[in-house]
Parts: C-alpha cells; sequence; structure tokens
C-alpha cells in the first residue's frame, strides 16, 4: 500500500508534475489491449537516469511493487499492475542522444518510439532492423524489455541481435553498465538475460544498438492465393528453397477484410491467402530473387501476382499490414491474439490446427503471421459482453498454443509471457528450467519488487502441467 | 590464492567409474598430465556420452567438493583466465551425435562434443551452412566454441553465437539439467538463459547438447585480397564499406609481421611493414559480381597496391593460411602472447597504431590480425616475459582510451597468472553474485570468471 507520505517523497524526487494519482490517471495505467485489469497507485514519470535510481532506492526501502512501461503495447498483459504499486513510466526519456553512423551505433534513452528513431536513421541511410507492427508507438525500451521482433526479422533476427550496450538501474537503485559500443565485452552477457525479460530484472534507462545500412533496393510481391493452404505452402517452399526475403508475411481473408475495411491497403478481400514478400538488397540480385519466388508462388497454385517498387505503392502496401491490429479494435474492440512459434517447416499443418480449433470453439480467427519465421498471430475475436465468447476465445487460445509446443513451438516469438501467458509456463518448461530463472531474479531483485507476477510463475505453485512429462 | 590439485578423493575414482563405467574414468598420472591445465594436472579424467552422466558426475563433485574442468577438445583451455582448481576433467567428446537434423526449419540439434569440422562436413552434403568460423574449427568441438563464445570472420555476415543458437540444453552446477531456448527462430518465453550459457566459460554450467541455426550454402562465393602500403588506406576503405549497402560474408586484416609465419595468404608475398584484407564475398551471381566491381573500385581510391579475385582451391588456401597464421606466429616464439582489443569500428586504426607505438616503446615486433566489421583487432606481441606486463598494460589503457577494452588470450602461464584477469566494470558484481547463486560450492571451473579484480 502506497502512503500519502510516499508519493509526496515522489515528487520531490520528481517534480510534482511528474507524479499522477488521481483515480482518472490511474484508470488510464490499469490496462492495456489484453482482458487484464490492475489498477496502480501511482505513476511517476522520471527523466534521468538519477531520477530512476532515485525512485528505485524509495521503493526498494519500501518495498513496493514498480512497473516499468513504455507504450505498454506488449500484447501480453506484461504491463498491467496487478499488485497495485507504482508505475514507472519511461516515455519522458525520450531522448536520441548519439547517432553514429561510421560506428554503426544509435544511443538512446528508453523512451524513444521505434519509429522516431528510424526516421532520424533514414535520412542517414541507416535503419535500426526490429520494427515491430507497433513501432509508431511502442518505445525502444519496451522493444528491448520484450525482444521485440517484426517483419524483417525474418532476415535481419530480433532485437537481442542489435543491443550492443545498456545502462540498467537494479531494483535497489545501483546503476549498472552492461557491454558497450564495442563488442565482446568479457564476462557474462547479462544483456542477454534483460532482453526479453520483461522489466523484472531491472530498468533500461540508457541503450547502444547497432544499426545498419538501409538496403539499396527493395519490391514488395504481393501473392494471392485460393486457399491458406496454398499460401503457407509457398512460404514453406520458399524457406526451403534457401531463399531468405526481407520479410514474408501472410495474411487470410478475415485479415484483409478487417484491414481494407479501415486502411484501404488495396488487398484483395475475396482471397483466402495474400502473402505479403519485401525483397531486399543490391538491385541487381532482385530480379532474379522476384523470378524464383514468383515461380514458388505459382506453382502453389497463385491466383494474381502483384509487384510494387514505388516508395508510395510499398508504403500503401505496409500499411495495410503494419495497420492490423488497430483496424481489428475498430471492428471488435476485444480479442485475444496468440504469438505461438513453431518450427519453420511447421507453418501448414500449424495453420491448419488453427482452422479446426476455430471450428471447434465456434470462434471467428484472424489470422496474420510472421510466416517465414514459423510466427503465428492468430487473433481470437469475441464479444466483450458475451461471458460465453470471452471464454471460448481464451479456452481457443490455450489450445493453439498447445498445439504450437506439439510442434516442437514455442508460447511466444515476440509478444511475451507477460500475464496472459504465465498459466502456459509449465507446459513448456520443467521445473528445474524455471528454477534457474528464478536463480537469476534473485540476483537482480531479491525481494521481487519489480514487476511482480509476470513472465515467471511463482516457484511453489502446485504440480506441474501433466501434459509435461516428468524428467528422467 | 592458487591451490595445487587435490589428491584423489578416495571415494570419487569408483563413484565415476560407477556412473560412466571404469574404462571411461582416466586416473592414471601419464594420462592425467596430458590435461593439464593452467599447471594443475587433474586427479581424474572423465568421459561422459550423455546428459545424465554429466549431472551425475556434477552432483558427485559437489557431495565431495572436487573441482571440475568441462573440456572438448582443449583448444580454449590455455585461452583467458586460469584456473585456480582442477580436480576433475570432464570430457564431452563421446557426445559428438546430430541428434536430428531439420532442413525445413534449418536447423540442427548436436551433441556438445561434436566437433565444428564434423558439422561443417555433413552440412555440406545437404548443401547447408553452419556459419560459426573460429580460429580451431578443425578440432574444437560446439560445446566448447558455444562456452567460449568463439567466433570467427563469418561474424561479419551472420553475427557470433548469440544469433545462431536456438537452443540449449545444460546441466547446471549442481547438477540439475535444464533445457533452454528451443527450435524456434523466434523466442521470447521466459528468461534466456541460453544467451547466458554462450560465453560463461564452462562457469555456470556445462553446455550438453545446442539446437543450431543453419543457413544455405551461398550460391557463388569469391575472396578479394587487397594489400596495401598503410594502414590508414586499408581502413578509409573499410569505413566506406561500412556505411555502404554492400554486405560482404567477411573482412579481415591481417599485417606483415602477424603473416610472417605462414604459408602465403593470398598469390603473393605480404612484406612485414603491409597489411592484406581478406574479403569473403557470398551471395547470388549478381550481387557477388557487384560486390567485386565496387570494392576493387574502392580499394582503387585507396591506394591498393595489390588486388586478386580468390576462388575455388586458391581461395580456401589463402581463407587456410590467415587461420593459421594465429598459430605459426605463436609456434615460432615460445614468449610471444596474443590479446584481443575491442574497439568501436571507427576507431580500429587508432587501436592499430597504438599497438604498433608500444610495441615500438618496448622494442620487440606486434603483428595484428582482425575482424574490421566487428572492431576487433588481434595483437601478436613477441615479447620476453619481463616487458610483457607492462605491455599489456599499455595495451589496456590504449584500448579503453579508444572506448574499447583489451583482454589476454593466448600468453605464457606466468604472463596470464599475473595480467590475465578481466577488465573491471560496474557489472562484475552481478556475474559474481549470479556465480554464486548456480554455483554455491564453486566448483564449476572456478577462477576462469576472471574473479581478481585488475
Amino acid at each position: 500500500m502506497v502512503k500519502e507520505s510516499f508519493i509526496k517523497e515522489l515528487a520531490k524526487i520528481l517534480g510534482r508534475e511528474n507524479v499522477l494519482s488521481a483515480r482518472k490517471d490511474l484508470l488510464a495505467y490499469s490496462y492495456d489491449s489484453t482482458p487484464e485489469r490492475g489498477m496502480p497507485e501511482v505513476i511517476v514519470f522520471p527523466r534521468s537516469t538519477a531520477q530512476v535510481s532515485a525512485v528505485m532506492k524509495a521503493v526498494h526501502r519500501e518495498k513496493i511493487p514498480v512497473v516499468p512501461r513504455g507504450a505498454g503495447t506488449n500484447l501480453s498483459g506484461g504491463t498491467i499492475p496487478t499488485s497495485g504499486g507504482v508505475v514507472l513510466e519511461l516515455s519522458r526519456m525520450n531522448r536520441i542522444l548519439e547517432i553514429d553512423s561510421a560506428n554503426r551505433r544509435a544511443t538512446v534513452e528508453p523512451g524513444v518510439v521505434n519509429l522516431d528513431l528510424q526516421n532520424a536513421l533514414a535520412p542517414l541511410g541507416f535503419v535500426f532492423p526490429p520494427d515491430p507492427a507497433s513501432q509508431k508507438s511502442s518505445t525502444l525500451g519496451g522493444n528491448v524489455g520484450e525482444n521485440a521482433g517484426g517483419p524483417h526479422c525474418l532476415k535481419y533476427g530480433v532485437t537481442s541481435k542489435y543491443v550492443c550496450g545498456m545502462e540498467i538501474v537494479l531494483a535497489d537503485g545501483e546503476i549498472v553498465e552492461l557491454g558497450g559500443s564495442a563488442e565482446d565485452t568479457p564476462g557474462y552477457d547479462l544483456r542477454a538475460l534483460l532482453i526479453g525479460a520483461e522489466g523484472i530484472l531491472g530498468i533500461v534507462t540508457r541503450l547502444v544498438l547497432n544499426i545498419v545500412p538501409l538496403p539499396e533496393t527493395s519490391w514488395i510481391l504481393l501473392a494471392v492465393f485460393e486457399t491458406l493452404e496454398d499460401a503457407s505452402q509457398a512460404v514453406s517452399d520458399i524457406i526451403s528453397a534457401g531463399i531468405i526475403p526481407g520479410a514474408l508475411e501472410l495474411m487470410d481473408k478475415t485479415s484483409c477484410w478487417v484491414i481494407e475495411q479501415s486502411i484501404s491497403a488495396g488487398y484483395p478481400t475475396d482471397a483466402e491467402g495474400v502473402l505479403l514478400i519485401e525483397l531486399e538488397g543490391l538491385g541487381d540480385s532482385l530480379d532474379r530473387q522476384a523470378k524464383d519466388i514468383s515461380e514458388i508462388c505459382r506453382k502453389n497454385k497463385m491466383r494474381e501476382l502483384r509487384l510494387a517498387k514505388t516508395t508510395d505503392e510499398k508504403a500503401v502496401l505496409w500499411q495495410g499490414r503494419r495497420g492490423f491490429f488497430g483496424a481489428v479494435a475498430r471492428i471488435c474492440p476485444q480479442y485475444v491474439v496468440m504469438d505461438g512459434t513453431v518450427p519453420r517447416n511447421m507453418i501448414v499443418p500449424a495453420l491448419r490446427k488453427v482452422g479446426e480449433v476455430a471450428e471447434k470453439y465456434k470462434v471467428t480467427i484472424a489470422n496474420v503471421a510472421h510466416a517465414g519465421d514459423g510466427n503465428l498471430h492468430p487473433l481470437i475475436l469475441f464479444d466483450v459482453n458475451s461471458e460465453k465468447e470471452k471464454k471460448a476465445a481464451k479456452e481457443a487460445g490455450k489450445v493453439i498454443l498447445k498445439v504450437c509446443l506439439d510442434m516442437g513451438g514455442t508460447l511466444t516469438g515476440e509478444h511475451g509471457i507477460g500475464l496472459e501467458k504465465l498459466p502456459t509456463m509449465k507446459a513448456m518448461f520443467r521445473p528445474a528450467d524455471l528454477a534457474a530463472m528464478h536463480r537469476v531474479k534473485s540476483v537482480f531483485d531479491p525481494d521481487s519488487i519489480l514487476n511482480p507476477g509476470k513472465l515467471l510463475p511463482p516457484e511453489e505453485d502446485g504440480p506441474h502441467h501433466e501434459e509435461k512429462e516428468a524428467p528422467a | 590464492m592458487d591451490k595445487t590439485a587435490s589428491p584423489e578423493q578416495p571415494a570419487l575414482g569408483p563413484r565415476l567409474a560407477g556412473i560412466v563405467g571404469p574404462e571411461n574414468v582416466a586416473t592414471d598420472r601419464q594420462v592425467t598430465k596430458t590435461y593439464e591445465v593452467d599447471g594443475l594436472v587433474p586427479a581424474a579424467v572423465v568421459f561422459a556420452a550423455n546428459t545424465e552422466q554429466v549431472s551425475q558426475i556434477v552432483k558427485a563433485g559437489n557431495e565431495s567438493g572436487a573441482s571440475i574442468i568441462p573440456w572438448g577438445s582443449g583448444s580454449k583451455q590455455a585461452v583467458g583466465p586460469c584456473l585456480s582448481s582442477a580436480d576433475i576433467v570432464l570430457c564431452l567428446k563421446p557426445m559428438n551425435r546430430i541428434i536430428e537434423l531439420n532442413t525445413g526449419n534449418f536447423s540442427v540439434e548436436i551433441g556438445a562434443g561434436l566437433s565444428n569440422a564434423a558439422l561443417q562436413k555433413q552440412m555440406g552434403e545437404h548443401r547447408l551452412l553452419f556459419p560459426l568460423d573460429p580460429l580451431y574449427l578443425e578440432t574444437s568441438t560446439i560445446g566448447g566454441e558455444l562456452a567460449t563464445n568463439a567466433s570467427g570472420p563469418r561474424r561479419a555476415a551472420y553475427g557470433t553465437a548469440r544469433d545462431i543458437v536456438l537452443g540449449i540444453t545444460a546441466v547446471t552446477p549442481t547438477g540439475d539439467i535444464i533445457h533452454t531456448g528451443g527450435r524456434t527462430m523466434k523466442n521470447v518465453a521466459g528468461i534466456d538463459l541460453c544467451k547466458l550459457y554462450i560465453g560463461s566459460w564452462g562457469t555456470l554450467g556445462i553446455i550438453t547438447e545446442a539446437v543450431l541455426r543453419l543457413f544455405p550454402l551461398p550460391e557463388v562465393s569469391r575472396s578479394l585480397c587487397l594489400t596495401f602500403a598503410g594502414i590508414e588506406d586499408a581502413f578509409r576503405l573499410v569505413a566506406r564499406l561500412l556505411i555502404s549497402p554492400l554486405t560482404p560474408g567477411s573482412v579481415e586484416l591481417i599485417d606483415g609481421v602477424a603473416g610472417r609465419n605462414s604459408a602465403p595468404i593470398g598469390d603473393s608475398p605480404l612484406a612485414e611493414d603491409e597489411v592484406r584484407l581478406l574479403i569473403d564475398i557470398s551471395g547470388n551471381r549478381e550481387e557477388v559480381e557487384r560486390h567485386l566491381k565496387e570494392i576493387s573500385a574502392m580499394a582503387g581510391a585507396n591506394q591498393v597496391r595489390h588486388i586478386a579475385t580468390l576462388e575455388g582451391e586458391a581461395a580456401t588456401r589463402a581463407w587456410n593460411a590467415y587461420r593459421g597464421a594465429h598459430q605459426a606466429v605463436l609456434s615460432a616464439a615460445p614468449s610471444a602472447f596474443q590479446g584481443k582489443a575491442s574497439v568501436p569500428l571507427s576507431r580500429q586504426a587508432d587501436m592499430f597504431k597504438a599497438i604498433k607505438e608500444i610495441g615500438q616503446k618496448y622494442r620487440v615486433p606486434t603483428g595484428i590480425r582482425g575482424h574490421c566489421y566487428n572492431g576487433i583487432l588481434y595483437p601478436y606481441v613477441v615479447a620476453g616475459d619481463d616487458h610483457a606486463v607492462s605491455i599489456i598494460g599499455d595495451l589496456k589503457k590504449a584500448a579503453a582510451d579508444l572506448g574499447g577494452f583489451f583482454i589476454v588470450e593466448s600468453a605464457p602461464l606466468p604472463v596470464r597468472k599475473s595480467a590475465g584477469a578481466l577488465p573491471r566494470r560496474s557489472d562484475r558484481a552481478l556475474m559474481k553474485r549470479l556465480k554464486t547463486e548456480f554455483d554455491p560450492n564453486n566448483i564449476l571451473n572456478p577462477g576462469k570468471l576472471g574473479e581478481g579484480a585488475d
């Protein structure tokens, strides 16, 4: 319980204008896109590492829970303050401190929005490859906390590949540097622990990121298929032919329809499967890549192929895919989005299973997928006023995750465990695996004040999932 | 601080034999002597055939307080900080199976004792590439390479182990078997212990199996061999490349001193005051042609002395000679040592010059090899032991002044003992706490974290 005197102490550290505790403000930080809710007791907006450290020293003394937060777009309930306490909002630490293209590094504060960095880099001919669909609003600190992906991670890899150094504040307020601008810092790769840890190990206050030159040329192919199966088979065939496009996105008929309702990206609304394929590289090499890919698509009964080469055409095609989640929310504000990921050669059977689950649970599922990576994003739509539908949607989501695990996959490719998938962790990890994660947690945050109740199921939490065999 | 290897624990030998069979335990000093590391001769060498055996051996070590040194091919054992104790060498060489190759997913699951060369060869038959290519890949095991975060020229295009490893099975210092990561390209479930194990030098656990990413073999490969009179010209070319949309596979540098004991690197001799860039260009035909044309033009604009385009056998020979230079220069001078300087990309020329100046100050020849796309230079210092510690001090200072660091890798034991500690940084306390939490009895590779303050 946060006392009035403590809020005053926070105001003294940060200035009164950087501390919110009115009920209407607290409400605004009590939710995200998941159906979960939790009320914080105070919101703080630090503007410097020193302020983050001072806040952490105070909360550490009082053992008050803290939820570090960027833009809250994680899609897994990771920033919902389920234990009350403090929401530490980093969006005002949003300065790009340095862009050093000769060294291929950018140094930023955690609150910088992903797209703002991209916009600063583009005129210099550079890009920060991780490009989550939420890049218009999601922050780089959040991207690191979630180890965010995005369409271009197919070719370039996820956020973890692009974090060279970081400054973090530990639960007790200590400031620590991990890595740096130079590569291969000796000792343990502690960055790796922080990246994707959803704020349970420390708070990132500065990042040194790797940036790379923009590709010389990029084209987009939009390949249209009569069935989802043909489209996903084409994905599988492209990957196994050894072609690595910049991005390889799949959308089903429902998704295309939803997108066209609000964005007009020019997607067909009568085809069951559409692939958005970005080719990138030297101009000289794209012709043949395009030819090889369209040949594979034709073998899989492609109905239509469009090629976009101009900046405007390409932007419109990307706008559709990137605006998908927003477009869904306009039509159906409540949905469950799953993020299970399967080995790349399992994309066809995985999508088939998702279709079967939709039928069995009588729910509407809109599928998009970072298909080249085997990363599914089935959106299970439901009416918020119908308890029955909500229950069916949640149930269907669980079954889909089980399907992914059975195929040798994972619970989440980029959205995180957060709150939403906590109950499924024991289906994926054995007690010893989780115990090792808890050891790490206890080193970084022995009092468990950082984002408690997220990512890691509590240690003594009854028997493990019966579907997982006991270790030998 | 260093204690000598403790005598064999009476109950331990039979217990180890009970786990792996007596034929897989050696206590005869003639055998154990060949596993001497940092001046310590282990009391026993044990060969494990599976993860379960590793777990039981580690549990036995914990119960008897015997330190355990995980061992692959041994190629990195004399690198980095020194061990403080070595009772049992635990060799994973027998765990050398390909457990599952999934060509459709571009992944392979292997036992940690598999050698890199054996994996490369088998993957090549499927037209697949495992991109990790550290120096000793002919003998080194994948487990050892991951544990030491070893990398090679291809890191310019494919990254390091942390970008290539999808999953790891490990035995913790208390004997628990844990599975981290998985087999998917993306995976953010839980804390990423997988990457923690990469580069932890066997101090947090023993990697027993791993799932690795594979890539399609490129359609065409060529190598450009560019010789320069001056370092400035070579690094100006590198700087141009780094901001261009070209994507070379590797960009390596070697100078005449580092190359003087090896077979010819390329088609022409390399004078002691020259430097050579060896650039791999791989991809489809059109891409490779463009790269050759543009990089040659850039080289021409930067006073290149000699340009050669190599392919096939000639390219392989050049790369083998390049890789062999490391051992050749160290073998030629027993008192030589090699370290690693990592600096921001744009400071590589400055670091290069600093190394040469330090060499001149102490009147010792210095050779340099490096990964130019990663800001990493490997100085070879042909120095008597009496100067080594001062030289290392100067190198550390020079690298730190340029925003990077320098560490000692291969060096005579006395040099590593007196100058092998890792840089003092604000994250060291966290590392020590992790080590203590994972390994409360300090039995796995004690000392290897470089606990000694600098």
